[in-house]
């Protein structure tokens, strides 16, 4: 019991000391806060005092002074507004207040000073809280989650912001609805700013507040603002749903890149061929000058015998007679001469030099097939000239020449394959009437020509064109001599033979020949057997010679009377290839002969032709 | 107030904008200077009390509030402007040279004492250059306060020599300030017509 008594003395003494002292301490009013909102007025609060002791203060009264000069005045003036700042206030008016002045206010209570307090406004000022918040949404991140916003407000009204008299910095606070904490931003000067990164699932409150730059302290928060982002689902698709073009045009054109090194750089040359093909060079088949000069007249010859006149000297081939075909030149078909004609008149209208191409012979199919031979053998003419193709063109020449020679030119001056008396013993069928002869007889008859013809020892190689050894830079050749039999030689050999066997003449249009010759002929070939898609232009006679007849005689003459023919250095005739000019190759006066008897003799005369042949 | 046919050439005004501009950048190295140097050096410890005595440009006659700065004619105004400068090329010049002297001079300190007298001096020649454009018939010689602080930034006692630089400091963000506040006003009313 005493103990209890005794704790609850010393309670209560402890307490009502307390209570004393808070007593106490709570009697003199005592400055509490000085504002100055917009550095025009200011006013100063003060507590209010308790009076529970038996002191009584008396009224509070408020004094101030502010220094001008150098000097204090020492002059404290009271308060000259107590109310408008409300209770222990005393607010200073506009008039009352200088701004770079310190001033001095002092609490006084019954005459005694109970709070003295000294300052200048600019340590006093805090602006009223920003108005007019509000926010906007600046953008929403790709995946919907996050967003950005600017959040804008205003300065408070009674702060002079337009004429500079107050210089604002502002920080922004927020944070989510269900958080305690604040989030500061860093003081800013402008009236809006943006706040990234929110969430979009998420409210928040922003609140701002403002202080004088550089001095005095911050006011009152402004109102909260909620922010509530919308839900943007769809944006969300609409948003991570983009077509990489960008993306899908590098990688493109990387991809592309990478293969075309690799090709480029592979080994693989059909991929190489296929991607880059080698781009054809013109090839222009002609006699390589160098063989020319250099004598080998063999590959020569194969060259030259690509064109449609040649006889190269070897004829074993048995396609030979399939070629061989005695041609009826048509009316209308007097341009294409033999080769001799060409030869022999340059300055005829034959601009173009291919011998026998007008003849469309070019060997591959039947002689008289100028519709679908010319062209190509005009188009091959040109162009052949490698050894490679010198087999089948030997042929065709073969041909070409068998069937030339068989042409009648209307009017061009027809240079018989020999230009003995008889004319060319090249197999002629010239007729203006076409004579359908039976094809196979005419084959036969080729062939049997044929091998007559490639019969070297006897009629020696057909070729009754001459060999062209050299070619001067004049542009004529020089003929080789004793190259080969010539086939005119041989055939030339054959013509006393021919002639004195069955008269049979060598007709070529404009040709003249023996009367007597050709009425010999006449009967004794009835049986020729042309075949002619080509009519040469013959104006003479019909002169039908069987091919058969002609080996026969071809054959007959045999070579003794060959030999020396043969042996002479130059026919006497000769025919000349085009090699590579469209002019023709124009012969050697020198190298020409002299007509041998035999072209004179048959005859008795000797055509203008032949004889331009001679003297050219 | 706006004097008519003023010679504010389009030059003149630009040269006064950039004026404004290093007086605000004068006013916020001013500011941060005081606040460092309080921090290190005086705070908490009372002196504000005291430092309200005693800026030597206080003699000046210069308006203490917005209606008489805005009352103030465009001479005057901008003579005071000029006066205020040229009294603190002199204080400037010995806080540098006192602060580098100091031991364990402190480098934010210094620095910004530096930048401050350069640039206040290139404030003082723009604002000459505007008055002598504007009002040619002011003359050359002001009046402007002069500083006789050196000595107590020099006295041994460190709290008193501690208490001068809190005071000169004080008092030199207080004029920046003001300088600053001058111009932008001035700036309204010359550019915006009092409308700003």
């Amino acid at each position: 019991m005493d103990l209890w008594q005794l704790l609850l003395t010393l309670a209560l003494a402890g307490s009502s000391d307390a209570f004393s002292g808070s007593e106490d301490s709570s009697k003199e009013p005592k400055f509490t806060k000085c504002r100055s909102p917009e550095r025009e007025t200011f006013s100063c609060h003060w507590t209010d005092e308790v009076h529970h002791g038996t002191k009584n203060l008396g009224p509070i009264q408020l004094f101030y002074t502010r220094r001008n000069t150098q000097e204090w005045t020492q002059e404290w003036k009271e308060c000259p507004d107590y109310v408008s700042a409300g209770e222990n206030s005393c607010y200073f008016n506009s008039s009352f207040t200088s701004i770079w002045i310190p001033y001095c206010i002092k609490l006084t209570s019954n005459g005694g000073t109970v709070d003295e307090k000294c300052f200048s406004v600019d340590e006093i000022v805090q602006p009223d809280p920003p108005i007019a918040l509000n926010w906007t949404l600046l953008n929403v991140s790709l995946t919907g989650i996050h967003a950005d916003i600017q959040v804008r407000w205003e300065a408070p009204r009674n702060a002079d912001i337009q004429k500079g008299w107050m210089v604002l910095e502002y920080e922004l606070q927020y944070k989510e609805v269900n958080e305690t904490k604040w989030k500061m931003m860093d003081p800013i000067l402008s009236t809006s700013v943006p706040v990234y990164s929110l969430k979009v699932d998420k409210e928040y409150e922003v609140r701002v507040r403002s202080k004088q730059r550089n001095s005095g302290n911050y006011g009152e928060f402004s109102e909260v603002l909620y922010v509530t982002l919308p839900q943007m689902n769809q944006f969300t698709c609409e948003e991570d749903f983009y077509f990489p073009w960008l993306l899908i045009i590098i990688f493109g054109i990387f991809g592309l890149t990478v293969m075309l090194f690799v090709f480029l750089f592979s080994k693989q040359q059909r991929i190489k061929m296929l991607i880059l093909p080698p781009v054809p060079v013109p090839k222009i088949k002609g006699i390589d000058p160098d063989l020319l000069k250099e004598g080998k007249l063999e590959e020569v010859n194969t060259i030259l015998a690509i064109h449609d006149s040649y006889k190269p000297e070897f004829h074993s081939d048995d396609s030979w007679v399939e070629f061989i075909e005695l041609d009826i030149d048509e009316p209308d078909e007097k341009t294409e001469g033999s080769d001799t004609d060409r030869l022999l008149s340059s300055d005829h209208e034959k601009s173009h030099s291919n011998l026998g191409v007008k003849d469309g012979d070019s060997g591959r199919t039947s002689c008289c097939e100028p519709d679908i031979l010319e062209t190509d053998f005009n188009a091959n003419d040109i162009h052949e000239g490698t050894s490679e193709v010198a087999q089948p063109q030997r042929l065709k020449g073969e041909a070409d020449l068998l069937c030339l020679d068989q042409k009648n030119q209307n009017n061009s001056p027809y240079h018989d394959v020999c230009p003995a008396t008889q004319q060319p013993s090249v197999i002629q069928a010239e007729k203006n009437k076409p004579q359908p002869l039976p094809t196979e007889g005419a084959e036969s008859t080729h062939q049997a020509a044929h091998i007559q013809l490639s019969n070297p020892s006897s009629l020696a190689n057909i070729d009754f064109y001459a060999q062209v050894s050299d070619i001067t830079p004049a542009g004529s050749v020089v003929l080789s001599p004793g190259q080969k039999n010539k086939a005119g030689m041989s055939q030339c050999d054959m013509h006393p033979e021919m002639v004195s066997l069955c008269q049979e003449n060598f007709l070529m249009d404009n040709a003249y020949f023996c009367e007597a010759d050709a009425k010999k002929c006449i009967p004794v070939a009835p049986h020729i057997k042309v075949e002619s898609h080509i009519q040469p232009s013959f104006n003479q006679e019909d002169i039908y010679i069987t091919t058969e007849s002609l080996t026969t005689a071809a054959g007959r003459p045999g070579t003794a009377e060959h030999v020396p023919g043969s042996e002479m250095p130059v026919p006497d005739y000769t025919s000349i290839h085009i090699v590579q000019s469209p002019q023709g190759l124009i012969l050697n006066a020198t190298a020409l002969p002299l007509p041998d008897k035999e072209f004179l003799s048959s005859c008795g005369y000797v055509s203008t032709d032949q004889l331009n042949k001679i003297m050219p | 107030m706006n004097i008519k046919g003023s010679p504010w050439k389009g030059s003149l005004l630009l040269l006064l904008v950039s004026n404004l501009l290093l007086s605000h950048y004068i006013h916020n190295l001013s500011s941060e200077m005081f606040s460092e140097f309080d921090k290190r050096y005086t705070h908490g410890r009372g002196f504000i009390t005291k430092a309200i005595n005693s800026c030597h440009t206080s003699s000046l006659a210069t308006p203490e509030d917005k209606e008489q700065a805005q009352q103030i004619n465009q001479k005057d105004f901008l003579s005071l402007i000029v006066s205020i400068l040229r009294s603190w090329n002199e204080p400037l010049y010995h806080l540098v040279t006192e602060v580098r002297g100091m031991q364990e001079a402190p480098e934010a300190i210094l620095s910004k004492a530096v930048e401050i007298e350069e640039q206040t001096k290139r404030l003082l020649e723009g604002m000459e250059l505007i008055v002598s454009q504007v009002h040619p018939e002011t003359k050359e010689n002001e009046i402007y306060p002069v500083w006789s602080g050196l000595p107590s930034l020099q006295m041994a006692d460190e709290e008193s020599r501690l208490s001068a630089y809190y005071n000169l400091l004080h008092c030199l963000r207080r004029d920046s300030h003001k300088i600053d506040n001058y111009l932008k006003l001035l700036k309204c009313r010359i550019i915006h017509n009092n409308n700003c």
